[in-house]
């Protein structure tokens, strides 16, 4: 008994500091700035308002943002499950001259992270003109090496009955792949999807490389720029800003957290 | 019977190996291919240099402290953040109230976006009004200058990535733990071992390998860091808090040496490589069957 109220403690002081930044963001972004600065301080807003917000609001354009986080996250998840979806079936399904080593080379680019090409690659996509656009921040992540490794895994465990019979029965293999074998691993396809959906969606090395022009920034990219040019002083405005960023996905994680985790855990694990 | 299938095969893998082809491996080739290069990319001109940009490199105190930089920041978070985690997932097998949220709670920096959180701690090592030093004032202890010491930048850098890291280690913890037979403990207790006991001479030995997949998958990724050090500190004060990717970035982007900063990937590309080799060399001593 003594031993469980000890566990408790521990996972509850450090629930505690795990979570205060979040709440800290939340009670700057609604106190009137004396709040903000009081000694002691207040961990409760002495009245909450809104202005922080309508000054970030005011200050950048986030709905702008919104839209080209999520065009880049939707085309990107898009395509890379469509064309792993199609590649995992044929790695795990075929056997075909050369499938190890091209399937080695799609893993091998797991071990050269954008962070190590990214100089090349700009150098490459200036020479097409698609620097400071969307086929540009896309360009990196039009396919998934993780996707297709991860896809040919829930593949491999399909029964190969269940496709014989779906070929005896005259369907063609886009329509197996389709028809047949992703409803079946519907489970691992939305875990991977919502993978996919997460690392699009809090990149920011890449898009801040290739973007300039402010219309195009996702995000990750407005709020980080958004902190430089007030420096120092507005930090209502800039948590508010940080809610706006972070609110939304937080909520969607709050609503689906247990699929989340055991999702990340699935695919950590290999 | 497979050859009719040939088609299919190419067909269906066709779209991801261009791709790659094009946005991955070729990028990745022409890292090596720069790095021997003086690149003028408006003048569209490549200048031989041999081993040049690498001299420079090493010759150049700004690169050689962010490497120091980045080195010591992997080798102190990995172990801290793993350590921290299996304690909490140990924790985490005992069942309590709200353990679930709580488990929500810890994992919510996981799925956060690295720059809005590091927007937030910015605020919090603000020296004058920030979280950290109202808690040092709370405890009657000096108030500190954080993100503006070149003391403490990276430390506070570090305690950050802690914190962002931690959900994921401990989730992956947990996955581990459950994998562990029920009847190691119960061989355990029978024995008469201590809670103590039982974590020193059951759960951390069979959690080697996972211990091996984290410190090997967050040491890829420090060795990688720069979301949180843009944000935090761009690299100050005083180079203190540089790491590679920021320094490569800066070369590349604000003062277009291409060479040279294909040069300093190249070399950070074989820092990761090593570490992965070392991963697979070092995962086969660990393998535990039950």
């Amino acid at each position: 008994m003594i031993r469980r109220s000890l566990v408790y403690a521990v996972i509850a002081a450090g629930g505690i500091v795990m979570a205060l930044p979040f709440y800290w963001m939340l009670v700057t972004a609604v106190s009137p700035a004396p709040d903000i600065i009081s000694f002691p301080p207040r961990w409760f807003p002495s009245r909450v308002i809104v202005d922080h917000f309508q000054a970030a609001w005011a200050r950048a354009p986030w709905i702008l943002y919104y839209k080209n986080s999520l065009v880049v996250a939707i085309i990107s998840v898009g395509l890379s499950m469509l064309f792993g979806l199609f590649a995992g079936y044929a790695f795990a399904v075929y056997r075909f001259p050369l499938r190890t080593p091209l399937f080695l080379l799609i893993l091998g680019t797991l071990m050269v992270p954008v962070q190590v090409s990214s100089v090349a690659l700009y150098v490459l996509l200036s020479r097409i003109g698609w620097v400071d656009s969307y086929a540009g921040i896309l360009a990196p992540n039009f396919a998934s090496a993780f996707g297709v490794f991860l896809i040919r895994q829930s593949i491999s465990a399909v029964p190969t009955d269940l496709i014989e019979a779906a070929r005896i029965d005259g369907a063609g293999e886009i329509r197996i792949v389709l028809a047949v074998v992703a409803p079946l691993i519907k489970p691992a396809l939305a875990t991977i999807a919502l993978l996919l959906f997460l690392s699009s969606w809090n990149d920011f090395l890449w898009p801040e490389i290739i973007i300039n022009s402010e219309r195009l920034r996702t995000l990750p990219v407005g709020i980080a720029l958004f902190k430089d040019p007030y420096g120092n002083i507005d930090y209502g405005p800039l948590m508010a800003a940080g809610v706006i960023a972070t609110a939304p996905m937080l909520l969607a994680y709050a609503v689906s957290q247990r699929f989340m985790i055991r999702g990340v855990t699935l695919t950590g694990l290999k | 019977m497979y050859r009719r299938h040939y088609l299919h095969a190419y067909a269906f893998i066709s779209p991801v190996i261009i791709l790659f082809a094009l946005f991955r491996v070729w990028p990745s080739v022409q890292t090596l291919y720069f790095s021997v290069f003086k690149v003028e990319l408006l003048r569209q001109r490549l200048t031989f240099l041999g081993l040049g940009n690498f001299l420079d490199m090493f010759q150049d105190g700004v690169f050689r402290q962010a490497l120091q930089n980045t080195l010591v920041y992997a080798v102190v978070i990995v172990p801290v953040s793993a350590a921290l985690a299996m304690v909490l997932a140990v924790l985490f097998v005992e069942e309590f109230r709200l353990k679930e949220l709580f488990k929500a709670v810890y994992f919510s920096p996981t799925v956060t976006s690295t720059t809005a959180a590091a927007v937030v701690w910015w605020w919090m090592y603000n020296p004058q009004w920030g979280l950290f030093n109202v808690f040092l004032r709370l405890l009657h202890l000096p108030p500190q200058p954080w993100l503006l010491s070149s003391h403490q930048a990276l430390s506070a850098i570090i305690i950050f990535s802690v914190w962002k890291t931690l959900g994921y280690n401990m989730v992956i913890y947990l996955a581990g733990l459950q994998a562990i037979p029920a009847m190691f403990y119960e061989a355990a207790i029978l024995d008469g071992a201590s809670p103590l006991a039982r974590f020193v001479s059951v759960t951390a030995p069979l959690l080697a390998p996972t211990t091996v997949f984290i410190v090997i998958y967050n040491m890829i990724f420090a060795l990688q860091a720069f979301d949180q050090v843009f944000v935090l500190t761009g690299g100050g004060p005083a180079n203190s808090t540089n790491v590679v990717v920021l320094e490569l970035y800066h070369q590349a982007f604000q003062r277009y040496r291409f060479g040279y900063a294909s040069a300093e990937a190249t070399l950070l590309f074989v820092i990761i490589l090593s570490v992965t080799v070392a991963q697979h060399l070092y995962s086969r001593r660990f393998e535990v069957a039950y």
